[in-house]
């Protein structure tokens, strides 16, 4: 972990943040205690000043004013060691008593510079007047405040660097857990990136922003996996059903050349079988392509709302004759003027898909019912026949690409109709549903309604999806 | 006819100028976009072949570029399988038709005449379509047979009514699909065999001589006897 990143981590930058909002809040305090003490140590120093005054005033009065100087001269000496400085002046101005220069009376609490015991010194001094007009000045110097004001700030910076200390240290402990954290993260995803998909996120089961975040990757993570498992299941399924008719065609042209003595007319016969596989299998890919367009288009087509009962009567007549010529009554009961929102083009493939296997896939007799009808919740479109139907085990397969029943082998197609219905349904926010019609086949599209667009960012399908449902 | 073909894959240019030929047609090729519109822009030509994919100007802007400048010559684009939108955006682009590669040789054939036979002008003034004594009246919304009208279906209707306007030309099963149905991929179910053979028994049953014909592997063509 170079140096660099521990600072532009965010946790450590977090930590400096609290660490000087602490330093802030701890000054402030100071402050105030600073000042209410120098106040109170102030007041206490002023105080005693006037305690001391007073005793001058009562000695002096006990002992006449005339033993003033002796009185001044005694405290003075009593307090020989604290550097107190006193003055006494009579009215005249002329000093009598004390240990500084004669100066001009002031009264009241003043600051005072002088030298006393041979030293300048700041003292606190307050001036008085006496009775019989002597003036008096005492001075001492303003220890107590000083050591506490000393005290505090000593407090402070003691404290201040502790706090500093302890922040900062928490905060590198933090950050360099968190960095450890989104290392191992970084480590991971790079194994991801690099190939193994398997790899997951590690989770500390503590449900903080990283665990769920992690927690969102990894879903993540199944889900592309989920993915790409079904994209290599429908290149091996792609590759498997494309080389059965290549495999097939192969054999065709190449018996065809070892025949030395083929008419013009048996090759031209071999070319136009191969001409017909060729196109059966463009045919499976323009279907397969189609599936893909679909999902990928889904989001980007413009939908319009469309009437879907004049979309499936339109369907049925088309498909009417062709039903009839194999001796089915294709039919629609389909409630007038039901409104859908969706692409014409992919509705209307989807119900001609589920049409041409309702007309290929039952045989000569069937009825072929197409119903649509709506409730205040959703709209209904059923394709039903009398034909021989899907067993039920069978259902969910006939949806997947390629698969078809066995007793279909015969009947020409590639397996890939009901496939496009799902999707398009699917882009449609629609359910595809498989059921008996006793007998027959009875295939239910619900949409249901205004839930449509809502639905179709959760509902979005891949061609992956169709395969998923294996 | 002649016809430009703007197509930048040689073996596919060859394979349309070869065919093209022998249907009679006069071709000219052009390997990039940039000289296709070039020639085109001359007018000299009757139907424009050209590919979606070209290197340089694509075909997209040579068809824009030929109709902003009002050089009208019916166009054919030819687009590819995974082309999600490329039908569309060519249609609005000013193409005329559109096919998907690979397709059969006499779908194309069948297409570039149709292109360029096309009836302009005439077309929204006929009201009226007739061939021999097959009558289509578009107003009316009626047909008639040597003189003996004949109910058809819409769908019937509108199906003869292409054949009619197309009288005389080969219209395959996918041209069909897409002008009389609207349908824009090819059902397994062969639609257009079933209306056609009803339209079959309503206009030919009971009258002479055959008019609606069957090209084995081609199409269907309605054309005059003789
Ligand atoms: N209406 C039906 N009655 C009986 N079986 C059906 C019916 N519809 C589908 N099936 C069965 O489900 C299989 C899958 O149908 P699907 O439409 O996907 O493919 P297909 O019809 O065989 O080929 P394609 O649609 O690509 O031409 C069919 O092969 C058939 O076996
Ligand atoms: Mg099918």
């Amino acid at each position: 972990m170079s140096r660099v990143r521990r600072f532009r981590n965010s946790n450590f930058q977090l930590a400096l943040l609290y660490a000087g909002l602490f330093t802030t809040s701890i000054l402030v305090l100071f402050a105030l205690t600073y000042r209410t003490a120098a106040d109170y140590a102030a007041q206490d120093e002023a105080d005693e000043i006037d305690v001391e005054f007073v005793a001058i005033q009562d000695e002096a009065h006990l002992a006449g004013d005339g033993y003033l100087p002796q009185i001044i001269a005694n405290h003075l000496r009593q307090r020989s060691s604290e550097h107190a400085a006193y003055l006494l002046e009579d009215a005249a101005g002329q000093r009598l008593a004390g240990n500084i220069a004669a100066r001009a009376p002031q009264l009241g609490p003043q600051n005072l510079r002088v030298p006393v015991d041979g030293q300048w010194r700041e003292l606190r001094a307050h001036g008085y007047r006496l009775a019989n007009g002597d003036y008096v000045l005492i001075g001492q110097d303003p220890r107590a405040l000083r050591d506490m004001k000393h005290l505090i700030a000593r407090a402070f910076s003691v404290n201040a660097a502790i706090t500093l200390l302890l922040a900062v240290l928490g905060g590198v402990i933090i950050s360099s857990r968190a960095l450890r954290r989104v290392d191992a993260l970084g480590r991971t995803t790079q194994a991801i990136v690099a190939g193994d998909l398997s790899r997951r996120l590690p989770l500390r089961g503590t449900d903080d922003e990283i665990d769920r975040l992690s927690a969102n990757v990894n879903a993540m993570l199944d889900r592309i996996e989920d993915l790409m498992r079904s994209v290599r299941q429908v290149s091996n399924d792609v590759a498997h059903d494309l080389r059965t008719p290549l495999t097939r065609l192969r054999q065709r042209l190449e018996q065809a050349r070892r025949r030395g003595d083929a008419t013009p007319q048996e090759l031209r016969e071999v070319l136009e079988g191969a001409i017909t596989q060729v196109d059966s299998i463009l045919e499976t890919f323009g279907a397969l392509l189609r599936i893909a367009q679909i999902e990928a288009g889904g989001r980007r087509r413009a939908r319009t709302t469309l009437d879907i009962s004049a979309l499936l009567s339109g369907v049925v007549e088309d498909f009417a004759p062709a039903a009839a010529d194999r001796g089915q009554l294709l039919l629609a009961e389909v409630t007038p003027g039901l409104q859908l929102s969706g692409d014409r083009e992919q509705l209307t493939q989807m119900l001609v898909n589920l049409l041409d296997n309702a007309i290929r896939h039952s045989g000569a007799g069937a009825r072929i019912v197409v119903s649509a009808h709506a409730s205040t919740a959703a709209l209904e479109i059923v394709v039903a026949d009398t034909g021989p139907g899907i067993p039920a085990p069978e259902r969910d397969n006939v949806l997947r690409p390629f698969y078809r029943l066995e007793s279909s082998r015969t009947t020409e197609g590639s397996g890939l109709g009901l496939s496009l219905v799902a999707v398009i349904a699917k882009q449609h926010g629609a359910t595809l549903a498989l059921a008996d019609n006793g007998p027959g086949l009875r295939v239910t599209i619900k949409f249901v309604k205004n839930g449509a667009a809502a639905r179709r960012s959760d509902a979005h399908v891949t061609l992956s999806d169709a395969f998923v449902q294996r | 006819m002649r016809i430009l073909v703007i197509e930048d894959d040689a073996e596919t240019a060859a394979y349309l100028q070869g065919g093209l030929q022998e249907e009679g047609h006069v071709v000219t090729l052009a390997a990039d976009g940039r000289n296709g519109l070039m020639l085109a822009a001359t007018g000299d030509f009757d139907v424009l072949v050209v590919d979606r994919m070209l290197p340089g100007l694509d075909g997209l802007a040579v068809v824009r570029t030929l109709r902003a400048s009002s050089v009208g010559t019916p166009a054919l684009f030819l687009t590819t399988m995974s082309g999600i939108d490329d039908r569309v955006t060519g249609l609005d682009a000013g193409a005329d038709d559109y096919l998907v590669k690979p397709f059969a040789f006499s779908e194309l054939a069948a297409r570039v005449k149709a292109l360029g036979r096309r009836p302009r002008a005439t077309a929204a003034t006929t009201t009226v379509l007739r061939v021999a004594d097959l009558e289509l009246d578009l107003i009316k919304r009626t047909v008639r047979r040597a003189g003996q009208p004949i109910a058809l279906q819409p769908r019937e209707f509108r199906l003869l009514e292409y054949l009619m306007r197309h009288a005389g030309e080969v219209v395959t099963r996918t041209m069909l699909l897409e002008n009389v149905w609207d349908y824009h991929f090819d059902p397994r179910t062969n639609i257009v065999e079933s209306h056609l053979s009803r339209l079959r028994t309503k206009v030919e049953k009971g009258f002479a001589p055959e008019l609606i014909h069957t090209l084995r592997g081609a199409g269907y063509c309605l054309r005059e006897p003789g």
